[in-house]
């Protein structure tokens, strides 16, 4: 199987993250290209010809996306989500980190297609070394005539503004990052109206995750028709996988879709750590269902994995060994989405609060064998009764966990401490010194 | 299952609960449940409001769909089915009850809201039974924060519905308050905490569906089961906004809204609002009393303080005809009272001396007050004349943020002494153009209208009446140039301030003065003066002050609060009182000691007073009356500006 390094290819080269170093290795002539071989609709066809789908964790086909857009209604905008705070997931900041200008050609590309004056690169607060990195390239790229008026002579006018955001997960949301970006608080919309329609300053707006723009000068540069080649029949391309948890090398790869996830465990992270065995991993984040070692034969395929009842996400793999309490992790997670909500709906503002608390007092082993069964109801009632995607997610992996590892979860209920952790975790630390 | 064509009327149908509905296109699934008299529970969403969704206590199951819908932000479609009572309904309701009540305090026990809070009422009616939350767990907040003199703030009550938040974006547009932090700690706040500002506050607690914001007059006065409630009209300005009286143990508590969409639209100012207390003053006349020449009192009964009026009156018209006597009543009076009084100064006392204020207000016309106060919505454009009428009828600035962000009206506030070319300018091309002026600048409305009009452009004038009923009492002819529906008195008198001028002077010899205390207050020499020498000062009223001490004869009346009748607002709607609180006086109503007074002057067939017969009487005399009946608008024909 051929090997398919696209967008961290020349990763590592010197000078990458300059505008000169860059276009040494072929960068920004995705940009010269799209302006010669394609009109902005003959792109927008090429992008779904090649069967892009977003990066970001929903999956959805870039093309599609690109097409709802209401013709003849200007100006319109494009934000780039670089709001990346999904538990596990650091591919973005990996990919603004390593290869800077191949993300912003690709928001010019995608900018020339939709026709955008204006495009946003919101960017999470935490990273705030990236986006000073971003700054100074989009510096750097205007002052070669990518951005700006007229770019490399071809009458097309954008400018390209980086905005940081102040540290809130729901801010990777698409409407609630609008809503940031216009300067209100960071909180989802009421959809109908999507984006497409009334976005940024009401305008028809497109938001694209940092991955997903990050392919197009590759899609310009080989055609739609040649990326559609790679990966498999829904899922084309490759993907910048974030692999992490108790695995011998964590760190960003990218493979192509389609190869089974044992091939990334096992041949890119090194296997599991300390040569213990796998008990479960989570393969997009942390908003997604559990999977089980027998799932490592799945392909990387995001059809093939959410029938096995989870999904791909954005992309993070976090491996847990045999030493992991399942209630543990849940807690854990939890708690990210209890710290997280915004408060705007109800079942997610108080249910996160609800079950964090039950999962405290699970992991402290003080709840009783009944409040599972409360548990369960109150993940129930949040799930899909939330205003956004954020409360729904909050329950996807603790519901997971406990119809997997519901021993697990019983043996909690009263035992006045994590058995778990109290015995097999440390029976395993011993063994292995 | 195929769906039928859609009809080409505009109509979408559905079924909720088995029931086939048609309604609107574009209706949102909770107004059409409402249609048919089912009822969803809600808590962010308000009839006044665009949705937010965020209470998701209005989920219902929808056909077809995977997941439950908000019906408060679900448009309807056609062929839509819809279940409000079924089971996954049924456990969200109490699921989100349960999630609402988490971290509550439950102080339902000395909470104002208790007994009118949606929260008790959909939890006991949907809600669980219990809470399987620990009660050492709850979130908490500081209690009874005050964030102005008017409004206090519960934190823990608070269930986040972001009505309060959307109130200041939508409804008034002054953005006055936020939510800070986030999740469960999410608190409503003011900006800075600095305090609110808005002459509108009022209505925070009454759009709060819980008891979170509550009014600071009202708190821990009563419990709502022990109020009585009584519909009325808020009298201190001429809009004549809706409410209801709210008392307990004779007294006033509140004003809380009455939603009159096209009068008030639900929302009261607080000026208006917070009046409510002042009407359970004690400083009160009680009891007749007449006064001779050498400046003794006598209690007397009321029949005999008439006869002494009466007696009084005839001596100083025997000798100088009707014209030596002035009467006045005031926008205080209702209807029937101005045109019983009215009637007596034309045709008893024979006087044609007579008004209601001292401000001359000539020649009024109908085209003055076309415009409606709903019909503001569908002006392309509208003028305003200074500042005068938002300050003097506040809830109209509401009305004209409705119509600008809403409706997309024009707005245009001027200078009271803009040119009129100017305005026209600024108004451009207009289908229907709406003047808006206070009393006082009547004749600058006037040469702005005409200057707008014409060339495809109509135009309507509201004017803002000084005075509760100011509207009312124009109508009814107090006025020396016109007669009940601006018929013009013949002869016409002098005006207000002519005729305490000619008492000070002595022409004018005695008055009749009938709830004018307010409209006298604070203009010391002249009325001291025309007090002094008149030598008949025959005072009707309430409160002691200076009429009371001239009066050589006192007959106590009821105030707003204590009367049947009714009031005109100043777009002409004719709107009913009624008595909320118990009268202070024994003397009987004005309008019997109007005809006693009428009959001891030697008058016939007037009748006992009563005020069915008096109402009767009037809407013959004045037929747009009789087709406003009880709560529409009197209307004359007027002739195109």
């Amino acid at each position: 199987m051929a090997e398919y390094k696209l967008l961290t290819q020349h990763i590592g080269a010197d000078g990458l993250q300059t505008r000169a170093g860059y276009e040494r290795l072929g960068g920004y002539q995705g940009l010269r290209e799209v302006f010669r071989r394609f009109t902005p609709e003959q792109f927008i066809e090429q992008v779904k010809l090649s069967g892009l789908r977003g990066r970001g964790g929903a999956g959805f086909p870039t093309g599609t996306k690109w097409s709802f857009l209401p013709k003849d209604v200007f100006p319109r905008y494009l934000c780039c989500n670089a709001d990346e705070s999904e538990p596990a997931c650091f591919k973005d900041r990996y990919l603004i980190d390593e290869n800077p200008h191949q993300l912003i050609e690709g928001v010019l590309i995608a900018a020339y297609a939709l026709q955008v004056h204006h495009a946003f690169i919101y960017i999470r607060g935490e990273y705030h070394d990236q986006r000073l990195l971003l700054e100074r390239c989009v510096e750097e790229a205007g002052g070669a005539g990518y951005i700006g008026r007229n770019i490399l002579g071809s009458g097309f006018d954008c400018e390209v503004i980086v905005h940081g955001g102040a540290g809130a997960y729901i801010c990777g949301e698409e409407t609630a990052l609008i809503d940031s970006l216009e300067g209100y608080r960071g909180q989802p919309r009421l959809k109908p109206p999507f984006p497409a329609l009334k976005g940024l300053y009401g305008k028809p707006t497109v938001v694209n995750n940092v991955e997903t723009l990050s392919n197009l000068p590759h899609i310009v540069l080989r055609g739609g028709d040649w990326f559609k080649g790679i990966g498999t029949e829904r899922s084309t391309g490759t993907r910048v996988w974030c692999v992490s948890g108790h695995i011998e090398r964590p760190g960003c790869y990218e493979m192509e879709n389609g190869r089974p996830i044992r091939e990334l465990l096992e041949e890119e992270a090194g296997g599991v750590w300390q040569g213990r065995r796998l008990k479960a991993f989570q393969p997009g984040g942390g908003s997604m269902q559990v999977l089980l070692p027998e799932h490592l034969d799945l392909p990387l395929d995001m059809d093939a994995v959410m029938k096995a009842g989870s999904s791909l996400g954005a992309g993070a793999m976090m491996f847990m060994d045999e030493t992991t309490c399942m209630v543990n992790v849940s807690m854990r997670l939890v708690d990210f989405y209890h710290h997280e909500s915004c408060g705007k709906c109800v079942p997610c503002r108080e249910g996160t609060y609800f079950e964090s608390d039950l999962m405290h007092r699970l992991e402290a082993g003080t709840c009783k064998p009944e409040e599972l069964a409360t548990l369960s109801d109150i993940c129930d009632n949040m799930n899909g009764k939330c205003f956004c995607p954020l409360g729904d997610t909050a329950t996807w992996f603790v519901m997971s966990a406990y119809q997997a590892f519901r021993e697990e979860f019983e043996a909690h209920c009263g035992a006045g401490g994590c058995p778990v952790r109290g015995g097999a975790r440390t029976a395993a630390l011993v063994g292995a010194s | 299952m195929t769906a039928a064509p859609p009809p080409g009327d505009g109509q979408v149908g559905l079924v909720i609960d088995g029931r086939e509905v048609r309604v609107p296109k574009g209706t949102l699934l909770l107004d059409a449940a409402s249609e048919v008299g089912i009822h969803i529970p809600i808590y962010c969403a308000h009839p006044k409001m665009d949705p937010v969704a965020v209470c998701r206590m209005c989920l219902v199951q929808v056909e077809k769909l995977p997941k439950l819908q908000p019906a408060c932000a679900t448009v309807v479609s056609e062929g839509m089915v819809v279940d409000t009572q079924s089971d996954a309904t049924a456990k969200a309701r109490e699921g989100m009850l349960e999630f609402l009540l988490l971290n509550h305090p439950l102080d339902c026990p000395v909470c104002d809201r208790g007994g009118e809070c949606d929260l008790q009422d959909f939890a006991f009616r949907y809600g669980p039974d219990t809470s399987r939350f620990p009660i050492t767990e709850k979130v908490h907040f500081d209690k009874a924060v005050p964030l102005s003199d008017k409004i206090e703030l519960d934190q823990e009550r608070c269930i986040l519905c972001w009505r309060c938040v959307r109130y200041y974006d939508e409804i008034t547009g002054e953005k006055e308050i936020v939510l800070q932090q986030r999740g469960v700690h999410t608190a409503v706040a003011t900006f800075d905490g600095q305090p609110l500002r808005s002459d509108y506050q009022g209505n925070l607690p009454e759009i709060c569906p819980v008891g979170a914001l509550t009014h600071r007059q009202y708190r821990f006065k009563a419990r709502p089961w022990d109020l009585i409630r009584t519909k009325g009209v808020c009298p201190e300005c001429s809009y004549g906004c809706n409410v209801f009286v709210d008392s307990r143990d004779f007294e006033v508590k509140r004003f809380a809204s009455r939603d009159n969409p096209m009068v008030d639209d639900m929302w009261l100012c607080d000026r208006g609002r917070y009046s409510a207390t002042s009407w359970n003053s004690t400083s009160r006349l009680r009891r007749p009393l007449v006064r001779d020449a050498a400046g003794g009192v006598r209690d007397v009964g009321v029949a005999d303080a008439v006869k002494e009026a009466a007696r009084r009156l005839l001596a100083v018209s025997e000798r100088g005809g009707g014209e030596v006597i002035g009467v006045l009543g005031s926008p205080d009076c209702t209807n029937e009272e101005a045109w019983l009084l009215q009637r007596l100064a034309r045709e008893v006392l024979r006087t044609p001396h007579i008004d209601h204020q001292l401000a001359e207000m000539l020649r009024l016309g109908p085209a003055e007050h076309a415009l409606g106060i709903a019909e503001i919505e569908s002006c392309t454009a509208v003028v305003v004349l200074g500042p005068e009428p938002e300050v003097n009828a506040p809830v109209l600035t509401l009305r004209l943020h409705k119509a600008a962000t809403k409706r997309g009206v024009a707005v245009h506030r001027v200078a009271a002494n803009a040119e009129p070319r100017d305005i026209t300018a600024r108004v451009g091309d207009a289908r229907l153009v709406g003047v808006v002026a206070d009393e006082t600048n009547r004749a600058r409305a006037a040469a702005v209208a005409s200057a707008l009009a014409g060339g495809g452009t109509a135009v309507k004038r509201m004017t803002v009446t000084r005075g509760g009923n100011g509207r009312g009492v124009k109508d009814m002819g107090l006025l020396p140039d016109l007669a009940p529906g601006y018929r013009p008195a013949v002869p016409a008198g002098m005006g207000g301030r002519a005729i305490l001028e000619s008492a000070t002077s002595g022409s004018i010899q005695a008055l009749l003065l009938l709830h004018a205390g307010g409209v006298l207050a604070g203009l010391g020499a002249l009325v001291e003066s025309a007090l002094r020498i008149a030598k008949v000062v025959v005072v009707i009223d309430t409160k002691p002050g200076v009429l009371a001490d001239a009066a050589t004869v006192l007959i106590p009346g009821h105030s707003l609060m204590e009367k049947q009748g009714s009031v005109t607002n100043l777009e002409g709607r004719v709107q009913r009182i009624r008595a909320a609180l118990p009268p202070a006086t024994s003397v009987p109503s004005e309008l019997r000691v109007l005809s006693m007074l009428a009959g001891a002057l030697g008058a016939e067939g007037w009748g006992s007073g009563d005020l069915m017969e008096v109402h009767r009487a009037l809407a013959a005399d004045v037929p747009a009356y009789a087709a406003a009946g009880n709560g529409g608008r009197a209307r004359w024909e007027v002739a195109a500006a």
